[in-house]
């Protein structure tokens, strides 16, 4: 480092003494010649000599001027920029997602340096969310697995002691049945998410009737609806094919009917329509639950957001994480549209199959 | 009474299932690998097989394959922590009957069984019989209370597959594939027509109704 530094000095003194040294003697020439004809005056060898000493000497006092200018100007416009840059790389580099240029760092606002600092506390900004998207990820997965853990190794400690009702032997044992069935839920999700997520997919392209695999889809619902007392409206175009993964897109409908049952309370209404709109199928769940808020809304198709934030209600958040990224997956596109109190609606629009006639070949 | 082998190597797990099973009517015998449940199987005959897929040696598919070769009607289940598409179509290609992710629900477990079980014996029988109300499928005849109700063969077929599941809902689509041509031109609405003549038909039949599902499909409910 040092020694580069030394050579590349010379090689900068070097060049302002070659430059310095061409303009002065040039100079001289052209103004000795104008003189010396103007004048009349000869030149003797001794002043001769004495001239071209001064003026050698001259010249270097000017290289060497240039030479400490030119590295007081580096030091100040491009070291210290370069050296803030290199510094805040380092620290994210060792994890700190911190780390951010001043942007006083760079002095002269031509040289590149504003942009290089703004592209890189974008960035850092950028990796920051990621990160804490990871460890909200991690705080959130130890959460939903450890609660369910912990109430079942609560309920298996009071059913041990020996005093205990029939009553109470059953509600207990009930309640851990029900706490390792969430648990069970929440790993199945993580694993299918997981799945989807760091595999590369192929989904198989398959032409199907979209109507059919709603209605067999909302079918397996019927006990639910049944028990909660939920009326069901259906509206579904018939032919309406897609050219997609059905066993991918069925994951976002079970998804999407166990939401809308989950949130609409005994006597409310889940609807389910599919449409044609130009060569697109749109399909919309409704119904007519707590609905979500607006900032909800926003979040919502993001792994373990919940409109509830005490994680009271059932789910564990990965439901509409799984569906978004399903529907990414076949290309589709998936909106919501809410109000609190009045319930929520789900859109996902899938590109339609061609028509019959075309695909005869296949 | 119902035998029941339950192949199953997790010891914990093919223990609760077996005294569930045990324990709601049926006497279950369990086995943790495959060739000690072909040595029960060789004393025993069985009514149905509950089996896991992953287990040493022999696998699930391998066992429920030389089970199919050997019996044809013999309804298998497989209960299984794999819940993936090829494992579910690899399993009902070889035969299986039903199939189950882990962890199951054990009431879950015992309401399949209870159907399976019956639909065996309907399968095995060609008969159907519901209160009053007697369907032969070699005949294809439908008698109520003695007395014999006039059906076509569509008519039969649909009400022969209602009553084999009860409570389950048909989509028209899924009627339609069945009972129809598939190359027929006719609209699924057309399903619509043979429920209203069989609830004409059945009128007077208490023992059991056909329900319209909002729109979706059908599905006979016994009362």
């Amino acid at each position: 480092m040092k020694k580069a530094k030394r050579h590349a000095a010379w090689s900068y003194f070097i060049a302002f003494f070659l430059l310095t040294a061409f303009v002065i003697t040039s100079s001289m020439m052209l103004f000795l010649n104008y003189f010396a004809k103007s004048a009349g005056v000869e030149y003797t060898r001794s002043n001769l000599f004495t001239a071209a000493l001064v003026t050698f000497g001259n010249a270097v006092f000017l290289a060497l001027l240039c030479t400490g200018i030119d590295a007081i100007r580096r030091k100040l416009m491009v070291d210290r920029p370069v050296r803030a840059i290199v510094e805040a790389a380092r620290r994210i580099t060792g994890g700190d997602f911190t780390a951010r240029i001043s942007p006083k760092a760079a002095t002269g606002a031509s040289d590149g340096f504003e942009e290089i600092i703004d592209c890189f506390n974008t960035m850092a900004d950028e990796l920051a969310g990621v990160e804490t998207l990871r460890t909200d990820f991690i705080a959130n997965v130890s959460h939903e697995l450890k609660t369910p853990l912990a109430a079942m190794q609560n309920y298996a400690t009071l059913l041990q002691s020996p005093e205990l009702t029939d009553d109470k032997r059953t509600e207990y044992a009930r309640a851990i049945t029900e706490q390792s069935r969430r648990l069970a839920d929440l790993i199945t999700n993580i694993l299918k998410l997981n799945r989807l997520e760091n595999q590369q997919i192929y989904p198989a392209a398959k032409r199907y009737n979209l109507g059919e695999q709603l209605a067999e889809c909302l079918l397996n619902f019927e006990s639910t609806w049944e028990k909660k007392d939920i009326d069901i409206e259906t509206d579904l175009e018939e032919e309406v094919f897609v050219r997609s993964d059905d066993e991918l897109l069925s994951l976002v409908w079970s998804n999407l009917f166990s939401n809308a049952l989950k949130f609409t309370q005994t006597g409310g209404t889940v609807s389910v329509t599919l449409k044609t709109e130009g060569d697109m199928a749109v399909v919309r769940v409704e119904d007519t639950g707590c609905g979500i808020s607006k900032e909800t809304g926003k979040h919502i198709f993001e792994k373990f957001y919940q409109g509830d934030t005490s994680h009271a209600a059932q789910g564990n958040g990965l439901g509409l994480a799984l569906v978004k990224r399903v529907v990414d997956i076949v290309g589709g596109e998936i909106s919501v549209e809410s109000e609190v109190g009045r319930g929520s609606a789900f859109t996902v629009k899938l590109r339609r199959a061609a028509d019959g006639e075309i695909q005869k070949g296949t | 009474m119902f035998k029941i082998l339950v192949v199953e190597d997790d010891r914990d797990l093919n223990r609760t299932v077996c005294s569930f099973l045990n324990g709601s009517g049926y006497e279950a015998v369990g086995r943790v690998d495959v060739n000690s449940a072909y040595d029960a199987m060789y004393g025993n005959a069985f009514d149905l097989i509950v089996s896991d897929i992953m287990m040493p040696e022999t696998d699930g598919f391998e066992f429920a394959k030389t089970v199919r070769a050997l019996n044809e009607d013999i309804p298998i289940l497989f209960m299984t922590a794999r819940d993936d598409f090829a494992s579910k179509q690899r399993g009902y290609r070889i035969g299986i009957d039903d199939y189950m992710v882990k962890p199951i629900d054990l009431d879950e477990l015992f309401l399949r069984i209870g159907a399976l079980l019956r639909r065996a014996k309907i399968a095995s029988s060609h008969k159907l019989e519901i209160g009053k109300l007697r369907l032969d499928m070699d005949e294809r005849t439908a008698e109520y209370d003695g007395e014999e109700i006039p059906l076509t063969t569509r008519e039969f077929n649909i009400l022969y597959k209602l009553l084999s599941y009860p409570g389950k809902t048909f989509t028209r689509t899924q009627l339609m594939d069945e009972f129809w041509d598939p190359d027929t031109d006719t609209a699924p609405r057309a399903v619509d027509v043979y429920m209203t003549k069989l609830r004409g038909k059945f009128e007077g039949c208490g023992e059991f109704e056909i329900r319209t599902v909002h729109g979706l499909g059908y599905k006979a409910v016994l009362k």
